[in-house]
């Protein structure tokens, strides 16, 4: 534990108090290991509450049942009747969405992410909000158009950054509203992937070679903000933050590249976080995901996923080389949930459930946001299977 | 100074290799001048390519060096072309885009370059495509291949009836499905011919679709 631990406690009484769930790591170490253990034990012969199996979860303890996490974000509008451009630009209806998605389909974790387009648009990045389907970067018209325009990147004011002011604001009414229900996780899209939506993703990887100073001095005003970011939602009651990395896969870069280029900002992003007593959170729904970087450079408490790790050929691999050291959080397959039956996916939840829940520290989800045009069904057999099954 | 043919050869595999643009041209122009042959200056750039494409596939390249290193190849086939240089072979006809409200550019940049490099005939409609400008492409191309790409799971959904529709108006054309969201299992269910899951495969798997309807031997990889 830090040196100032009294006033994490203090911090994580207040956050109880105003009905948000603190972040493990605001309590001292020991009494946290005690109540988890003493909550697993519980768990075994009664039901959990939803808290407690997530703090049990997070501890690396078995609890009652797994815990899920359905990630119905962009799809939560068609609950409550509202477009996608509504969804993505006012931050009232986006709670509303998002707590509408939470209320009726259940779970016990919320991730309001809302598109991958928040900080960019706030950098002066042209956007396009189409009226179904999620709000994307006009390509055609970039922040970054050539190599020089990386060193002239400015940083945001947050005051006028109102994409990210708005993601603050609906992240503070759903956290209201899901109380001590759940834990609402807060949200960073990580810098290389803020500055693939200014630049484009194919002109960006070719820069990261052939211009890599270039580019990591964009990446160094981009982590200012997100680290500006990051902290505000730890303020507003985030026990975790989320940072999405996605080229840290076989999608992106080489591992080596990406240690070099955006290792040490995602870093920089981490540290802020654990800093304000919160967990670092990691997504990535890459193919090859390189878990053994991003843990050396974040050391996250989770990272959810789509797919297997570089380093991994099975689930059970998976979990006996990484189940120690992060919570695993996935890895229901996009196609499955857009195409496939209830029975279907919850027969690929049960199973991923024997591979991946044994000794606590699982969460089953989607391993990517759950399809927004996808049929709602199947986020409920996601519940129910952790219901049944976990 | 007498430089052997097989030596600028080998640096000219070597210069795609290492995604070297300027390297390419150059040694590709160099190599005309001397007297090689236009073939195998060819083979050379696809060499090159090849390795890489390989490499990705053993995970000992990443992508980024895999559009650089196509870039190169495009640079240098380019040169060939700008010397006039006929390969004499047929070229089969390839109609390539990212479905209706897709952005994403990349996974079909990528896949319409290697096309290119390996001797289609690449009609590139861009992205955010409606149907129907698939299904125009098509029909004044007289294409063998349409190549549907979507990275969204909102997205992927139309290509059931952008294949529906380009059967219904030519049904000898094939049709490959590729993109983040997809599987083999999604492509077969969507009436495709062939799925492309990456850069790696798409070429093993084109030639697979064309053996399949007897129009293989058009291209070699």
């Amino acid at each position: 534990m830090p040196e100032n631990a009294g006033t994490d406690v203090l911090k994580a009484f207040k956050f109880f108090l105003g009905g948000i769930p603190p972040s493990p790591k605001l309590l001292p170490e020991p009494l946290v290991n005690a109540v988890a253990g003493l909550s697993s034990v519980r768990g075994r012969i009664t039901r959990l509450t939803n808290i407690e199996r997530l703090f049990v979860t997070l501890m690396h303890r078995e609890p009652d049942r797994v815990p899920c996490c359905t990630v119905v974000n962009g799809g939560s509008r068609r609950l409550v009747g509202h477009t996608y451009a509504e969804f993505s630009t006012d931050p009232k209806i986006a709670a509303e969405c998002f707590l509408a998605g939470f209320n009726h389909i259940g779970g016990e974790v919320i991730v309001p992410l809302v598109d991958l387009s928040i900080e960019a648009a706030d950098f002066g990045q042209k956007m396009v909000y189409p009226l179904n389907s999620t709000a994307h970067p006009d390509y055609a018209d970039p922040v970054i158009k050539d190599v020089e325009d990386y060193r002239k990147l400015k940083p945001i004011d947050f005051k006028s950054a109102s994409r990210m002011q708005g993601f603050i604001e609906a992240f503070s009414i759903i956290r209201k509203g899901v109380g001590l229900k759940g834990i609402v996780s807060g949200f960073v899209f990580g810098p290389l992937g803020v500055l693939s939506m200014m630049r484009g993703a194919g002109e960006l990887f070719r820069d990261c070679i052939s211009h890599p100073s270039d580019v990591m001095a964009a990446l160094e005003t981009i982590t200012g903000v997100l680290v500006e970011f990051a902290e505000r939602q730890c303020d507003c009651g985030a026990a975790m933050v989320v940072i999405d990395t996605l080229y840290a896969s076989w999608n992106g870069l080489s591992k080596e590249l990406w240690e070099k280029i955006e290792g040490p900002f995602a870093d920089e992003v981490a540290a802020s976080i654990r800093k304000k007593g919160a967990m670092v959170g990691v997504h990535n729904c890459g193919h090859g995901v390189y878990f053994d970087a991003q843990i050396r450079s974040m050391e996250p408490a989770a990272i959810s996923f789509a797919h297997l790790p570089d380093d991994c050929r099975s689930r059970r691999e998976l979990k006996e080389r990484y189940g120690g050291q992060v919570v695993l959080i996935g890895m229901i397959d996009t196609p499955l949930l857009t195409h496939g039956t209830p029975h279907e996916v919850m027969e690929e939840c049960r199973r991923q459930i024997d591979d991946l829940a044994p000794g606590g520290g699982f969460v089953l989800a989607p391993g990517c946001e759950f399809p927004m045009n996808g049929p709602l069904e199947n986020a409920y057999a996601i519940v129910k299977a952790a219901e049944l099954y976990g | 100074m007498v430089i052997k043919e097989k030596d600028v050869l080998d640096d000219i595999r070597a210069a795609v290799a290492a995604g070297s643009r300027k390297e390419t041209s150059e040694m590709t122009g160099s190599a005309l001048k001397a007297g090689s042959q236009a073939e195998d200056i060819r083979d050379a750039i696809l060499g090159g390519l090849n390795l890489v494409r390989r490499g990705l596939m053993s995970r000992s390249a990443s992508i980024p060096e895999f559009l650089l290193c196509v870039d190169a190849a495009s640079d240098g086939l380019a040169k060939l072309s700008e010397a006039r240089i006929e390969m004499g072979r047929e070229h089969p006809t390839i109609v390539i885009g990212v479905v209706e409200g897709d952005p994403h550019e990349m996974g079909k940049a990528i896949i319409a370059g290697i096309y290119r490099a390996f001797g289609f005939r690449v009609i590139d409609l861009g992205v955010q495509v409606p149907a129907e400008d698939f299904v125009k492409g098509v029909l004044q191309s007289g294409a063998d291949i349409l190549a549907l790409s979507a990275m969204m799971s909102t997205t992927m959904v139309q290509m059931p009836d952008i294949i529906s529709a380009v059967r219904q108006k030519s049904p000898q054309t094939l049709i490959m499905v590729g993109g983040a969201p997809l599987d083999r299992k999604l492509a077969e269910q969507y009436g495709a011919d062939g799925y492309a899951e990456s850069a790696v495969t798409v070429l093993e798997e084109t030639q697979a679709v064309l053996e399949k309807s007897s129009r293989s031997g058009q291209y070699r990889s």
